[in-house]
């Protein structure tokens, strides 16, 4: 039966050409939009991972350029539960960007290192140590991004907080390591020795956050509870919140994904469902023929039917073949630039591919149950 | 001569043009035997076309009913139609009606395909077929490639593929010249002394003349069955009215 549904197929090449092409372009933005919001979702979870034994202490009033003096990291440190505690400054590498997603400049004591950066190994040169000044160990992205290696510098520009101009210091940091590919936010890390952030951006003894690590055992969420209550002037966030937190902000790219699919689902259907009602009305009389001739519901049902699951399919080859082609592409170039965008799971192309052909079977049913349904005395006088 | 092939009973069929009802067939009955070439004939409205699709299990009847090979087709299941279909009644049409995007061969393979015949036994079929049709070197050509009688000799070839117990044939030469029709009424001639039952619907009294035997409807009754003999001498078979 199938080299019959093929030359149905063929026989309209422009029309179906059109609709395969109405769904690939649909399937082709659920692979784009998906892939970038498969992307933020695992970098969010690796970072999370990555930080997700210890509870996040911010100043109370979160607004840009409020800061936590350095001292209230030993305060944390006092409270009962908590193993360690330490400050860590964060600004945006390029001063002039917002700081979203871009690459960030990391002031680390050296010897937290270990902590904050947990498993997370080196692909070249060493950790920092103390005494390292104007030394700094490189996320993988920047890495590739100003193609560093280790004894290379790199030129850290800083900025008043709050100023719309005027760069304050510009001075050339060594590298004296590589972090391995993460995943995470640390790809786009430059980490610096804190003391020496503070000193280069004119932050005094403040720092953006304090990151406590609790004993094992302790429940997080009444650590980060108990704190609130023994610092002053510190809010928490601990592991479960900020996922919490991070979670609801990712659901705006779930959304954009989620409204591109139902758009190309609309679309997709829509074409599909007029391309076959118009072809099955086109054959009015071959099926009510093949009805005389014998056929049975079922294989009229079956020719219809496949006929549209396979422009579904197609469709969501054509669209996955080349949004993962534009991805692949656009990566690459973003890589150069030190920023990944898009990821491509397994998972995606399976759930696009199973997308479409639903899509194709879905808006089949309706013109299969209409050439089923014809009549073969109506069929066969239609001339 | 055995049981009959086709037996009608007390066919009626009532349409309703608006709230007139419209007796296209008034308690029309019959009886073909295996191998008869027979042919309806009569004016446009008498009920001859109607007649055939009952036959041919197009269209239900009102009442009475269709036997064929002693099944009563007309009280079969929705579902069974198909079957029957497939299994009974080889249909050719006046205007061929061949799936135009398929060759001559595929269209006589299609009608096999729905009733699951294998595939090599399919192919050994349809080439028998069309050879026997005169079609062998024309097998491969679609119909928009093929003459009038060739497209029908094709339909009938597809009409025999599974062998039927009746051929039914609706104004098989009303779109074909007289040396064509000539040839296509020669040829269901042969196939009915081979043993075919065929039924011809016509109103062309020259390829009525050629049958064994005719059914003159009028107004959806039989006016008159009667047998023709080789040299066109005409006797009486039973009359009704």
């Amino acid at each position: 039966m199938f080299d019959l549904i093929i030359r149905n197929f063929s026989q309209r090449k422009l029309r179906t050409g059109l609709t395969i092409f109405g769904i690939a372009l649909g399937i082709f933005a659920v692979i784009v939009m998906g892939g970038m919001s498969e992307h933020f979702s695992t970098m969010v979870e690796r970072s999370i991972s990555l930080t997700a034994d210890k509870i996040r202490v911010l100043p109370e009033v979160g607004l840009f350029g409020a800061s936590l003096n350095e001292s209230k990291a030993s305060d944390v440190k006092r409270i009962p539960g908590v193993s360690d505690a330490y400050g860590m400054l964060q600004s945006p590498l390029d001063p002039e960007s917002l700081g979203f997603g871009g690459d960030m400049v990391i002031g680390i004591p050296p010897d937290k290192m270990g902590s904050v950066l947990k498993d997370t190994k080196l692909t070249e040169g060493r950790s920092l140590a103390a005494g390292d000044n104007y030394r700094t160990v490189l996320g993988s992205s920047v890495a590739r991004e100003f193609n560093l290696r280790t004894g290379d510098e790199i030129e850290i520009r800083s900025k008043k907080p709050g100023r719309a101009k005027s760069i304050t210091n510009i001075r050339n940091f060594t590298v004296v390591g590589v972090m391995e590919y993460t995943g995470s936010f640390f790809d786009g890390a430059v980490i610096i020795p804190l003391d020496t952030a503070q000193k280069f951006y004119n932050r005094g003894d403040t720092v953006s956050f304090v990151l406590a690590v609790p004993d094992p055992d302790t429940d997080t969420e009444e650590l980060a509870r108990r704190i609130e209550l023994n610092v002053e002037k510190v809010k928490t966030f601990s592991p479960a919140e900020l996922r919490k937190q991070i979670e609801q902000s990712l659901i705006i790219f779930t959304l954009i994904t989620l409204s591109a699919a139902v758009l190309a689902a609309i679309i997709g259907s829509l074409s599909v469902m007029n391309t076959m009602l118009m072809s099955v009305s086109e054959r009015t009389k071959e099926f009510g023929l093949m009805k005389a001739l014998g056929a049975d519901t079922r294989d009229i049902i079956f020719m219809t039917m496949s006929e549209a699951a396979l422009m579904g399919i197609l469709g969501g080859i054509i669209g996955v073949a080349g949004g993962g082609a534009v991805v692949y592409y656009l990566n690459g170039y973003l890589a150069s630039r030190g920023t990944v965008l898009f990821s491509i799971t397994p998972r995606l192309i399976v759930i696009s591919i199973v997308f479409a052909t639903a899509l194709g079977v879905i808006s089949g049913t309706y013109p299969a149950y209409r050439a089923a349904k014809m009549s073969p005395m109506e069929a066969l006088r239609y001339e | 001569m055995g049981e009959p092939v086709l037996r009608v009973r007390n066919l009626s069929k009532t349409y309703m043009q608006g709230k007139i009802p419209v007796h296209a067939l008034n308690d029309v009955s019959f009886d073909v035997e295996k191998g008869e070439f027979l042919s309806i004939v009569g004016p446009s409205g008498s009920g001859k076309s109607t007649l055939l699709s009952m036959i041919g299990l197009l269209d239900k009847p009102t009442s009475g009913g269709v036997f064929i090979d002693s099944v009563e087709v007309t009280k079969a299941r929705e579902g069974d139609v198909p079957k029957l279909r497939r299994e009974k009644i080889g249909f050719v049409f006046q205007h061929f009606n061949l799936i135009p995007t398929l060759t001559a061969f595929e269209n006589v393979d299609v009608a096999m395909r729905f009733a699951r015949v294998p595939k090599s036994e399919r192919k050994k079929r349809a080439v028998e077929l069309l050879t026997q049709m005169g079609l062998a070197d024309r097998m491969n050509h679609k119909p928009s490639e093929l003459s009038g009688g060739e497209q029908q000799r094709t339909a009938i070839a597809r009409a025999l593929s599974n062998h039927p117990a009746i051929i039914l044939a609706d104004e098989p030469t009303g779109e074909v010249d007289t040396k064509t029709r000539d040839m296509i009424v020669k040829l269901l001639r042969e196939l009915s002394e081979e043993g075919h039952t065929i039924l011809v619907v016509t109103h062309d009294t020259a390829v009525a003349q050629q049958t064994g035997r005719i059914i003159t409807m009028r107004d959806g009754m039989i006016e008159s069955d009667k047998r023709v003999i080789i040299d066109n001498d005409i006797e009486p078979a039973s009359t009704h009215s």
